[in-house]
This record gives C-alpha cells, structure tokens and sequence, in this order.
C-alpha cells in the first residue's frame, strides 16, 4: 500500500474540481470511469473478446468477481493491488496502469459495499424539485438553485454580476455571434426598469442573426461543407440546407420537429418542399468519384457516416465503435451498428457521383420565375425536337450522303497548293509533306502521334516547342491548322520574333466541367482575340489569314468570329527570326505548347472562302461520309446530323436547328443558374444489410432489418419501422438521451464546457455529469416545455449563473480551472468565424446578410491550388470575391474540405470531414500571426481607424476611449488609454518620417483608404486599432 | 476519475511549440511524474517510452505510387512473359481497380530499364535513380510493404492515419503530440509541398494528411510554403518596419497584462508568450528558408534545382535545414507517381525530379554526423501492377494501382544500413517472404522514436485510439 501522506498530497493537490474524497465514493462518478477505462476493453460487453469468462459492465459479472465488503476476498481488488507487476491488472500490454488512488477508491467501494448503479444515461431523466440554497435571494431561477447548492457544498461563493457593458457584450455574443454596438450599450446602461437585462434577451432572440449563431455549431455536428471532401473534392451546393437551418432556429422551430424533418423530412407525408431540404441534413457527409474507386466500398461509407453522426449528434452515443465488433465499453452488439445502419440505407444513391456538383438524390429549387422561364423553354424546345425527330431528318440526310458519295472528289481546290510554304501533316511528325523539306526540329518535348476526328495529329503532351526554320511568310500570309487546346495554363502556339505571336490565354472554367481560352494573334501593331473562349480540348480549326490592304484576320472552322481588338501588341516590326511552335522556356505569362496539331498550312497567299471552306468543312465532311453508317462512332454521327442540320439542310430546318440550338442553350444557362440541393429520398425496395465482418464492405455476414439498439426503448409496435420511425422514437418522452444531450451543448455553448464534458460522448468511457441533477431537470424542463429551443436558451441566459463576473481569484483559478463548478461565469476565446465577425463588426465592414451562397473572402494565394488537381473540375482554384462579398459572416466562407479557410483553421475550426460536437480551444503564435497581418485584420483595423477618426474628433483621447469601447465595450483605464497614447504619439513620429511607409500600409485591403485624414495619421491610428483588435479581451468573451 | 489525464491536458494546453506551462499546479504535476520538468519539451510524460535511436522524421512521401517494379524489385524473368497474361494463379481472383477491372486482358510488361546492383548488399536499382546507387549502403530496404487500399484516397490517408477513412491525426500529429518540439522558435511538425513537375497533374493532397484529426489541433502540421509567406500571414504587412512592429507588440502586451492581473486567467499569459514567439518566428523562419548562404557545395550534392523554392530538391535542403534546428517531424510531399499510362517516359521525368534530392538528403545528413539520430523514410502509398494498364506497345505501357507489394525505403537513426529484406514473386505480385503491413512501418517508426506504438493513445469518443489502430508489428530485423 502507498504512504498515507502521499495520498493525501494527490487528493489536496487536485485542481479538478471532481476528486472524490475517499470517504464517499460514489459509483457513478469515480468507479465506473475506472473499470471502463481500465477493464472493459477485455472484460466488457464484446463477448469475443472477454477474458477469463469474467465480465464488469454489469452487476452480475462484477458480483461474481468480488465480495461486497470485502476487498481483501475480491478478485477485482486483489489483481488490481497485485505485487507482482506480471500478475498485475491491467496488464502491461494494454498500455494502461491504475494509479494508487484510482485503487485506493475501488478498495473503498469494495469496502463499503460495493453499490452498483446502472449507467446514468440509459435511464430516463429523473426531475427533481431544485434544491434550497441557503442564499436562496441569489438565484434566478432554478438553474442557480442546483449550482448555488454545489457551490454552498464546496464552500465556494457565487462571483458577483457582471457589468452592464460586460454582461451586454456577452449576451451579444453568445445570442447573435456578433458584439453590441456603443449605442446598444448606452441603451441598456440607462435603462433603469427592472426588466431591463430581459429586454436585451427578448431583443437579441429576435434578431435574424439569432439563427445564424445557433446554426453555428449544429453546421459542425451535421459536418456541412461546400466541397466534396475525397480526393478532387470539387464543389457541392449545401447552402439551401444551411439557410434552412438558419430560417428554423429564427422561427423558433421546436427541437421536435427540427429532428423529424432532418432525419426524415422527405418521408412526411405530403412532404413540404422545406421539409425535403431539411432531409439534406444526412446528404452533409463526404462523397467520392475518386477514378478507379469501388462504389459498393463507399456506399457502406456513406451509410456508415450517416448513422454514427445521427447517433452521435442525437444521443452522443459512439455508434462507430460497434461497427467491426461489439462495443468494447458500453452495451452496443455489432448487430445493433447494423440495425441502425439499416435504416439509412435505402437511399437513392450511386457509390460514386459528385463529379458535377450535386450528388443524386437532388432537390432543385428554381425561383417562380425562372420556373415559368424552364416551362417555357421546356415547352419550345420540345416542339422543335418534334421537328427535326431522327425520322424525318434520316431520310433527307441519307439521300443527301448518297449524293454526295456518289460526287466524293477529295481533290482540293485547283490552285490549292499555289503559295504553300510548308505543310505539316502533323502524324506523330513535324515533317513537311509540301515537298518543299522544311522539316519541323523538336527542341523540346516528345511529340506522338494520336487519332482525332480529322485523321492523324501530332500530340504535344508535355510544354513544348519545334522550330520550323527561318521561314518568310511575307506580308500576305495565310496559317491553316486544326488545334487542340491541350492545358490550362497560358500557352505559345506560333511564335515568329519581328512577325507574329499566336497563343491561349489562361483557360477559366465554363458551364458544365469545361474549361476554355481565348485565341490571341498579334502581328506587328494589332492585336486580336477571339470574343468568347474556346473549348479546351476541342477540335477547332483555325486560320489566321493577313493582308497588307485588309489586315489581321481570324476564322475558326471556316467562320468569322467575333473578335476583340486588344490595345497592345507586344510584336514589334522586324526582322523575321525562326518561326516555332511552342516555346523554350516556361515563363510566368507563357508556357511551351501542349496539345493537338493536325494539317499545318502555311501560305504566301491569302487563302479564298472556298479554300478554307474545303480546309476546314469539306475536307472533314468528306472524311466522315465516306465512313460507313454502321461503323461510324457516335460521336460522328453527331458531328454528321449536325453538319447536315446547320449547312445542307432545307433552310426551314436549319432556321429550327439553329433556334433550338440557341434555346438549348438558354435552358442550359437557366438550369445552371438554378439552385439545387442534396436530399434524401427513398429507393422503392430498400438495400438488403448486413452485418459487415470487421465492417469490411466485402464481408456479408447475418442480413439485418432496421432497428435501434437493445439498451434503448424499443419503437412503438405498430409504426413502420423506416428513418421517420427513428427520428419520431428520438424525441418520445421516454428517450433517455436526446433532451439531455440538447441542452447540454447549449451549455457548453455559453460555458464553454458541457454539464457532461464529453458532450459527444454520454457513454460509459464519457465524463459523468457536474450536475447531474441539473442535466435532469434542464432536459425534462426541455420536454415540458415543447421543445421550446428559445425559451431554453433564455433559461440560461438569464440566469445568475450566466450573469456572473468572470473575473477570477488566483486560488480560484487553481482550484477550478475549467469552471466546472460555476462560482464564476467562464471566459474563453471566440470560436473562429467570430474572432473574423467582430473585427469586421466594429469596424464597420460587415456585411450583414443572412444566408445564400458561400463567399471566398481574402486568403492567400495558392493554399487551394497547391493540393488541389486543377484542370476541369470545380473548386480547384480560389477565386477571390470583391466588394460586400468580402466581408461577409466567417460561416458563409466557402468550405472546401481538402483546404479549410486557412485563418479559421489557425482558430480551430475543424475541416468538416467528420461530425465534430466540440472544438478545441488552442492558443498559438499562429493565431497572433493572423491578427496582426492577415489583409482581413489590417483592413478592418483601418476601416476602424477611419470611422473613429470622424466620430472622435482630433482629440487624441477622445479617439482612444471610442475605439477602445467599440472594440471591448467598455472605456479605457487611465493606464489603458495612457499606454495607447504613448503608441500612437510614437508611431505618428514614425509615419510623418516615412510617408512612404503609411501610405504602403494603407493601400491594404480593397475598402477605400479616406483621403482626407493625412496618411501618416491614418497610419499611426491603424496600427492603434490593430493593437485593440489583437488584445486578449477583443478575442474573448468575457 | 481520471484526473491525471486532466492535468496532462491542462498543462500542454498552455504550449504550442513545447513551451512550458506556468502557474497550475506544474511543479506538483511534474513531481508527480517522477519529478522531471518534462514540460520543457511539451511532449506527454513517460514519453519516449525508452531509449530514442532517432529524435526526428523526415518522410519522403512519393504521392501516386512509384511503380516498384521499374525502380528497386527487380524481375529479369519477367522478360520471358512480357506480353502474356497474367496466370490466375498470380492474380488469385484479387480486387482491382474500377479503372481496370474492365480490361479484357491482363498483360504482363516487364520494365524497360537497365537495372545494376549497388551497394555491398548488391541492391538492385534501375537506371532512373543513378543517385540512389550511392545510398545504397545506408538506407534499409524492404520490398514487402502493403496496404490494404486500393485508390489513392484511401491509400494515402491510411498510410499517414492508419485508417483508410479521414478522420484520424496524421503520423507527424501523433508524434509532435507524443515527444512534444525541440524548438521554441519553429513548429514541431512542418509540412512541404513540393510543386509538380511532371506531366502528371492529377494527384490532389488533402490538409487532412497533416490534420490532427481528434487531437488538439495544435498538433496540425504547419505548411511551410515557398515565397514572401512561408508560414501563412508571417510577414508583416507594406508599411510596418520591425521597430514599428515592436512598438506595437509592447503596447499590446501591456495592456494584455493589465487584464491578466484584474482576471487571472493564464490563457491571457499564454498569448502573452505566444505574441512573443510569433515574433521571433518572424526573424528564424526567413533564416531557415533563406538558402543564399548555403555554400556551392550544398548545390552540387542536392542538384541546381535546389536553388528554385518548391522544388523537390529545394524541400529536400529545408528538410534538412528544418530538422537542423530542431522540427521534430518532417512531412514531404512528391506528387505526380501515378504513371497510369506513358510510363516510361513519365516516371523518367518524375524521377529525374526527385532521385538527386532525395539521395542527397541522406548523404547531407550522414556528412553532419545527424543521421545517426535523424530517420528518414521514402515511400508512396502503394505500389504498381505488373500488368499493363491500357495498349502494351513495344515503348509504352502503364501500370495501375497495387496495394499488394511495393518498396519503401528508410534510412538512418534506428534502423540497419544497407540492408534489404522481404521478397515477391516472380511477378512482383505477391509477398513470399517478409511481408511488412503499413501499420508495421507506423510501429517500427515510433519504436525508433522510443515510442511504444501500444502505448501512444488519445481519447476520443470514450476509445483510446492509436496511430496503428488495434494492429502493427515493429519490424525487428530492420533495426540496427
């Protein structure tokens, strides 16, 4: 046994507040912890695993395995206390080991009887009559009457109430996520009326941003995300949903309801176009389209996510580890995982999808006009489908195929060959086959040959550059050749120093996972680009045709297009040097050529209309009539039909072709402009499940039928047995868990720590509650109350509890840390989008719209792109918004998965992979690296500056007490404002030395420096604001 | 009750790159655990479980899979059968890839490289990674990993998890977690992306390989990034001169001190030091990245490349500069090893990028005299199959995915020099001899860490989880 005394330094040298004394041990709180921590794993509820026949987790095993009242004939005692380390439970391998006084407790239970309880959490909320402080005049109401009594039994004091300014401030914060303004403060400070505190709650419960603060933390439980999340993570749109959850904590929704309709809002009968966005709530989790992945494997992925996050957000319950085996700790079967996993498995879904935004099932929410608009357009597009229906085209095109392979003549134009320089027929080669031996030199890359609609081409895969030799072109010059963009990245084509410069810009994104560029050619002052862009990867042919009398001129598949006439040309007159495709070197602006060459012409003439007719029409036509019907690829009977619809047909069928083309592409717009969402929604025969050996998807064990676990209630006999039957059984009066579980992370939003500390976790292995009783009755009082969400946020913000200072004694602090007990009001550092919120708060800068799309606020360049795959796919390059889109809520910043806003991460928001019902709360020197150089906090600090600057006045001190209580609340202290004042006089000196220096700084950030306060000033009082922004109490709620 | 977990916590909450905590409590806690301050390094106590061979990681991650068969595991056998099916009695009917699954036929393709032997254990290397030839005698080479993923999500994130679904703290969090940093001024865990340079540009990579998943997310890997910014938001902004910046530092830290003394609460005197420390990062991190002082010799060992930031061989060098000043783990990125199709050609390009680099490291770290406690491991998260993916031509093939052997390659403090093991068949299909599963590598890692891989745990969700999940062998024939 240990020395007395060193036990009695561990116990009295405990900071935490749950230390048992030995002399009272109470099961619940210190025994069970232990077993379950220390023994279950091979004595607990797997019975594959259970060791020596010998089992814990119930009071069964565990009266088996010891003698109540006497420890010294226990078993569980005597291995745990034995001598030899080898003999010693548990033992070494599992890498746990009992302290001397986690031993020291379970003699004394042992000792005194060994009471058994069942596990707290499985039994049903017992509601007691608060207890009766003996300062019963300090409690509010009964949430104060159950801490008041713990801290009376802790012989600990309440803390007195906050400060107005404080406690305001704190309000603000915690109802609507963003700080109250000075006015709001002034307000409140001067209203005497006893209620007045009450106004406050009432006035903030109202606010629209209420829901946005309160969606906060339920946007991490349901891990939504704006992005994919496996391996492209390209983009999705959730944001319907998100706003939903906003519009029902707004319109106080009861916790009920707002369960039913996102477990099951599409199986309501008559189901509300609202209801089936809510279903999205399970549609959050990751989804994959990973090339080459197994769709069956993430299928059972997908169902899995859904029910270990539905069990973990509803009753905090650790589903996932009964998933390859039975539950090591608490009394889930394997069997039961799969029950549960069963009823999210019949949904309409494919194993693999996502590649162009929205995985199926989707909801699509087209506004009244832009239905009316789809009607419309549905409607016309479908008369002119009738129209040109295969049956009445085939025959007229057939008849005009026949005629024209009778007429087949492949020979070109008569003169076609006059003027030709070089002709490179492009078939793996660079060789000239104009007869001329001006042969291609590959300098760099390794150019193939590859098969095309148009024949052979030469494939350039890698940045590249061939030189054709020191050709003259002459001032009348025609280049011919069928191209194919083949990267996104700018790109050289022709290059001819003195003469010429042919090449794509940067392609962008267009509709529907294409990408596209515009063509530049630039001849000696002119420059031109094709109007619109072209189709990365498509088959284009291009001629460039230059004349002295007539100029520059650009065809694209034998047709004037519309161009741009850019004002600078970076080709200057000269002396033509070696004409080359690509370039040397990759440059910043311009890379060698990458892509697809067919049949490169290069003239001293200008080229006829009928000459680039038969180069780029007649020639491929030819070349696809003469393949027969049955061989013939789709894609070139496409082509065919199409070229027949658009230049042979009778004219009152081309005008439909191309009117139905144009409405097509109306409707394309319309339906990309339209808002979609994931929902859930049932497949007519549900999925078979089955139990998953080592939750292998591969390893179909016993098949199973939907059901909750063994440990719970059962569902009512006479219900469906489907998710709408769960979410109902979820919030019945019965349950055990779901009410508990709510109102505790209400607590722990305001206290920073739930009742239950564990709040994803009420299992065995979980934290035992603080307050047990308290838990109780908050989670009864839930249910008694209809689920009322903002009365329960009410009850504890206008407690006493709640309005307590947070201002701490030393001793205090070293006894009660975390502030489990409540003898003051806890203080901790602003989750992540709020540390943002405020600053652009009290700036001034905030947008404060409430819902729709995700923004792109600034972040540095390449964080996406650096990871991410680029080419077509979305998501993949971090566009920048402007304007008000910047300074929108830190919740609306777009969420990709694979890259989560990288200043928000810094303050430990979590990626959204996974369900996740806490953050942690870190402090790190890259989060002072944010506040002070991040553009979003120079600006803000500036725009702060600015604004003071005109309220304040030139009063120096006039300026600081603003600033200062815009950002805290509260007036500067003499000390305070005296160390600010000393700061801004030296940094004043230091701008009016270096203009230069204040007025670099305050081109930061895209809002409008004012021009009217000197810059040296405006300097001096952006670097004061930033100092505010980044003190501990501007980042704290207090 | 499990108090002393708590206070565990409780104390490293008050650090982020192994500063020590002050005020709760500490001295009573580090007497409890045997009287050592252990909060200097910030690492968990009684951790390294035993006596450390190597203090710090550098992992070499080749994203995409190198292909094993046209680089170390050498098959001149399988001349005889190039073009041939692949017998079932090699494939033995295991699962491939939704890319190939639909391939009529399974065609074997031998390499195309000159493979020679190097080193006094006679290793074979292929003609692409002529470099590697001089390393031979100090990196230990198994040729018998395997994973149990099949694509590279998965794949990826199972061989820096342990788990094949996200969620889990990558390897280098686990570490920076168990044995805390070796420096105050930099973090203990560093990321490095290197930039592409090949013609294969689809391997995305997901913050979430250097996540740290459950734990607290001061264990996430920090990105060190080529440019003005090497760590995110580091340089002041235009218009703010260091003095300036002090000037403002002390201001703020004073009225932060105010505060503290009206609240008590330690977190203010933690960002008080945390303000500090992003101050001198301020100064150390433009010195680690500033390369302009390297003498000629250093470009001669790791290739001019190295003079480009981004590159391979310029991440290689700050590897090595990096764990020069005391970053515990090092995590390396090579993306561009997914040679599908156009082999040949491609995995010349990407290792003409990345053989130089990755040798010189080692040979660097030998002539300091620290890769006697410095471990360096190179590897992708998988291997390539022996049959052709796509049209089998004289010149060209491909190779798809193949979780069920692959080479890996560590070298330095802990495990044997110059020593290979584990063997395939003829086929590089299979393991004969020797298999080594990713979490044995985990395991093996930690071990030469001086940590028990059983014994690394964090709670969550009631579950004391670990980087090798309920699996992993430390492999012991690879230790020195």
């Amino acid at each position: 046994m240990l020395p007395r005394q060193f036990l009695a330094f561990l116990v009295a040298g405990l900071p935490v507040a749950f230390a048992a004394d030995t002399k009272g041990v109470d099961f619940t709180r210190d025994i069970r912890p232990i077993l379950s921590d220390n023994c279950f794993a091979c004595h607990g509820p797997d019975e594959g695993h259970r060791m020596a026949g010998i089992r814990l987790d119930t009071k069964e095993g565990a009266m088996a395995a010891l003698t109540p009242g006497k420890p010294e004939a226990s078993r569980v005692y005597l291995r745990m206390a034995h001598a030899d380390p080898k003999r010693r439970m548990p033992p070494p391998s599992t890498g746990r080991t009992l302290t001397p006084h986690q031993i020291e407790l379970v003699q004394k239970w042992i000792a005194s009887g060994a009471e058994w309880k069942t596990h707290w959490a499985y039994d049903k909320p017992q509601r007691k009559e608060p207890p009766a402080p003996k300062n019963a005049k300090w409690a509010r109401n009964a949430i104060d009457r159950f801490v008041l009594a713990r801290l009376e039994q802790e012989n600990l004091a309440p803390a007195s109430e906050a400060d107005r300014a404080t406690l305001l401030r704190r309000l603000s914060l915690d109802l609507v996520g963003l700080p109250p303004t000075p006015a709001e403060i002034d307000a409140f400070v001067k209203d005497k009326s006893p209620n007045a505190y009450e106004k406050q709650v009432d006035r903030l419960l109202a606010s629209p941003h209420y829901g946005e603060k309160m969606a906060m933390p339920w946007l991490d439980l349901a891990r939504y995300a704006d992005t994919h999340g496996f391996h492209i993570d390209s983009h999705r749109d959730m944001w319907p949903w998100r706003d939903w959850v906003i519009r029902a904590f707004n319109a106080n929704m009861p916790f009920d309801r707002f369960t039913v309709d996102q477990l099951a809002g599409d199986l309501l009968p008559n189901a509300t176009i609202d209801q089936k966005i809510a279903s999205g709530f399970n549609r959050n989790h990751m989804i994959n389209y990973e090339g080459g992945a197994i769709p069956d494997e993430y299928l059972v992925e997908y169902v899995a996510d859904r029910a270990e996050t539905t069990s973990t957000v509803w009753m905090a319950m650790t589903m996932g580890c009964a998933r390859c085996h039975d539950h090591k700790y608490d009394p889930i079967k394997q069997k039961d995982y799969y029950r549960m996993f069963a009823f999210f498995n019949g949904v309409k879904e494919k194993g693999l999808d996502g590649r162009d935004g929205n995985a199926d099932p989707f909801l699509r929410l087209p506004s009244g006009e832009q239905q009316k608009r789809l009607d419309e357009l549905t409607a016309r597009i479908k008369i002119r489908e009738a129209e040109l229906a295969d049956e009445k085209i085939k025959p007229l095109q057939e008849a005009w195929e026949q005629e024209r392979l009778r007429t087949l003549n492949f020979a070109p134009p008569a003169n076609l060959r006059e003027g030709l320089l070089a002709q490179y027929e492009m078939d793996g080669t660079v060789d000239d086959h104009s007869g001329n031996y001006r042969h291609g030199r590959v300098l760099r890359g390794e150019p193939s040959m590859v098969l095309t609609s148009v024949g052979k081409a030469t494939l350039f895969s890698t940045p590249s550059q061939v030189s054709l030799g020191a050709l003259d072109l002459g001032q009348d010059y025609s280049i011919a050749v069928w191209l194919v963009q083949g990267h996104h990245e700018p790109q050289t084509i022709l290059h001819q120093t003195g003469r010429l410069e042919v090449w794509w810009d940067a392609s962008d994104p267009l509709p529907h996972l294409r990408r596209g560029a515009h063509l530049h050619v630039e001849a000696p002052g002119m420059h031109l680009r094709t109007r619109d862009r072209l189709v990365q990867t498509e088959q284009y042919h291009v001629a460039i045709l230059h004349s002295q009398a007539g100029g520059l001129s650009i065809r694209i598949n034998g047709l004037a297009v519309p161009v741009v006439r850019e004002d600078e040309s970076s080709v200057k007159p000269g002396t033509p040097g070696e004409l080359t495709i690509g370039q040397e070197t990759d440059t910043e602006t311009r890379n060698g050529f990458r892509g697809r060459m067919a049949d490169l012409r290069l003239y001293r003439r200008v080229l006829s209309e009928n000459e680039l007719r038969y180069l780029s029409v007649d020639h491929r036509v030819s070349a696809m009539v003469s393949v027969a019907v049955k061989q013939r690829p789709k894609e070139l009977t496409q082509r065919l039909r199409e070229h027949y619809l658009a230049h042979v047909a009778p004219a009152p069928t081309q005008e439909a072709w191309t009117d139905l083309k144009q409405l097509r592409a109306q409707k394309a717009i319309l339906d990309d402009a339209i808002p979609n969402t994931m929902v859930m929604s049932e497949l007519d025969k549900p999925r078979d499940t089955f139990v998953l050996g080592r939750g292998d998807y591969r390893n179909h064990g016993e098949k199973v039928t939907p059901n909750v676990p063994a440990v719970l209630p059962p569902l009512p006999n006479n219900e469906k047995i489907d998710r709408l039957a769960l979410a109902r059984w979820l919030v019945d009066p019965n349950h055990p868990l779901t009410a508990r579980v709510a109102v505790n992370r209400y607590w722990q939003n305001y206290f920073g720590i739930g009742l239950v500390k564990s709040s994803e976790n009420f299992g065995t292995q979980g934290d035992p509650p603080s307050h047990p009783e308290l838990l109780d009755w908050l989670a009864t009082e839930f249910q008694r109350t209809n689920w009322d969400v903002k009365a329960m946020q009410r009850l504890i913000v206008t407690s006493a509890t709640y309005r307590q200072s947070s201002k701490a004694t030393p001793e205090l602090v070293e006894r009660d840390p975390e502030n489990r007990l409540l003898a003051r009001m806890s203080r901790f550092r602003l989750p992540a989008e709020l540390v943002r919120d405020n600053a652009l708060a009290v700036s001034g800068l905030l947008n404060a719209k409430v819902g729709g799309q995700s923004t792109y606020p600034y972040q540095p360049a390449g964080i996406w792109e650096e990871i991410s795959r680029g080419e077509i796919f979305s998501a993949q390059v971090y566009k920048e918004s402007t304007g008000a889109d910047l300074y929108r809520r830190g919740m609306y910043w777009f969420w990709k998965r694979t890259a989560p806003p990288a200043s928000l991460s810094t303050f430990d928001a979590p990626d959204r992979e996974k369900c996740v019902a806490r953050r942690s709360v870190t402090n790190t020197p890259l989060q002072a690296l944010v506040l002070m150089n991040d553009p979003t906090y120079i600006e803000a600090a500036r725009v702060l500056a600015q604004k003071t600057i005109h309220e304040a006045g030139a009063d120096p001190a006039r300026r600081i007490a603003l600033a200062f209580r815009k950002v805290t609340g509260r007036q500067p202290d003499a000390k305070e404002a005296a160390i600010l004042q000393t700061l801004v006089a030296k940094q004043m000196t230091r701008y009016t030395a270096d203009t230069k220096a204040a007025a670099a700084l305050l081109t930061v950030g895209e809002y409008p420096a004012d021009k009217k306060i000197p810059a040296a000033e405006l300097a001096a009082w952006t670097n004061v604001a930033t100092v505010l922004l980044n003190m501990d109490e501007a980042i704290t709620k207090e | 009750m499990n108090w002393k977990r708590e206070m565990q916590l409780l104390e490293t909450r008050r650090q982020f790159f192994g500063r020590g905590a002050k005020g709760l409590s500490v001295a009573a806690l580090a007497s409890l655990m045997g009287g050592k301050a252990e909060a200097a390094t910030g690492g968990q106590p009684g951790i390294p479980h035993f006596a450390a061979k190597a203090k710090r990681v550098i992992w070499l991650h080749q994203s995409g899979g190198p292909s094993q068969l046209d680089l170390f595991d050498y098959k001149p056998q399988l001349k005889k059968f190039h073009g041939s099916e692949l017998p079932g009695s090699i494939r033995m009917g295991q699962r491939i890839t939704g890319m190939t699954s639909g391939q009529a036929s399974f065609p074997c393709a031998s390499s195309m490289f000159k493979f020679e032997q190097a080193g006094k254990a006679g290793m074979w290397m292929s003609e692409l990674i002529p470099h590697h030839k001089k390393i031979a005698d100090d990196i230990c080479l198994v040729k018998s990993v395997h994973t149990d993923a099949i694509n590279h999500d998965p794949a990826i994130t199972f061989i820096q998890s342990g788990s094949q679904q996200p969620g889990r703290p990558s390897i280098g969090s686990w570490v920076s977690y168990g044995l805390g940093s070796e420096t105050e001024e930099l973090p203990a865990f560093v990321v490095l992306l290197s930039q592409q340079n090949s013609v294969n540009a689809d391997q995305p990579l997901f913050s979430r390989l250097w996540g740290a998943g459950f734990l607290p997310s001061r264990y996430q890997g920090v990105r060190l990034r080529s440019g003005k910014d090497p760590v995110l938001y580091l340089a002041d902004p235009a218009g703010i001169a260091r003095d300036g910046r002090r000037e403002m530092l002390d201001a703020l830290q004073a009225l932060n001190k105010i505060r503290e003394d009206a609240y008590h609460d330690p977190e203010i005197d933690t960002r008080i030091q945390q303000y500090e420390m992003a101050y001198k990062m301020q100064a150390s991190v433009p010195e680690l990245t500033d390369l302009s002082k390297e003498p000629a010799s250093t470009f001669e060992l790791y290739g001019e490349d190295a003079r480009k930031p981004g590159t391979y061989a310029a991440n290689c060098l700050l590897a090595r500069r990096l764990v020069e000043r005391g970053v515990r783990f090092v995590q390396l990125y090579h993306k561009g090893w997914d040679q599908h199709n156009n082999l040949p050609r491609d995995l010349a390009l990407q290792c003409k990028a990345s053989d130089q680099g990755a040798a010189a490291l080692v040979q660097d770290l030998k002539q300091r005299g620290m890769l006697d406690d410095t471990l360096v491991v190179w590897g992708g998260e998988f291997g390539r199959t022996v049959y052709c993916q796509g049209k089998l031509t004289e010149t060209d093939y491909g190779r798809d995915h193949h979780p069920r052997n692959f080479c890996m390659w560590m070298a330095g403090g802990g495990v044997k020099r110059g020593f290979q093991m584990g063997e395939t068949d003829d086929y590089s299909y299979n393991i004969v001899n020797d298999p080594v599963h990713i979490h044995d590598i985990q395991a093996t890692l930690l071990h030469c860490l001086g940590v028990d891989h059983k014994r690394l745990t964090y709670k969550f969700q009631g579950r004391w989880f670990r980087l090798t999940d309920v699996h992993g062998n430390v492999v012991r024939p690879l230790l020195a």
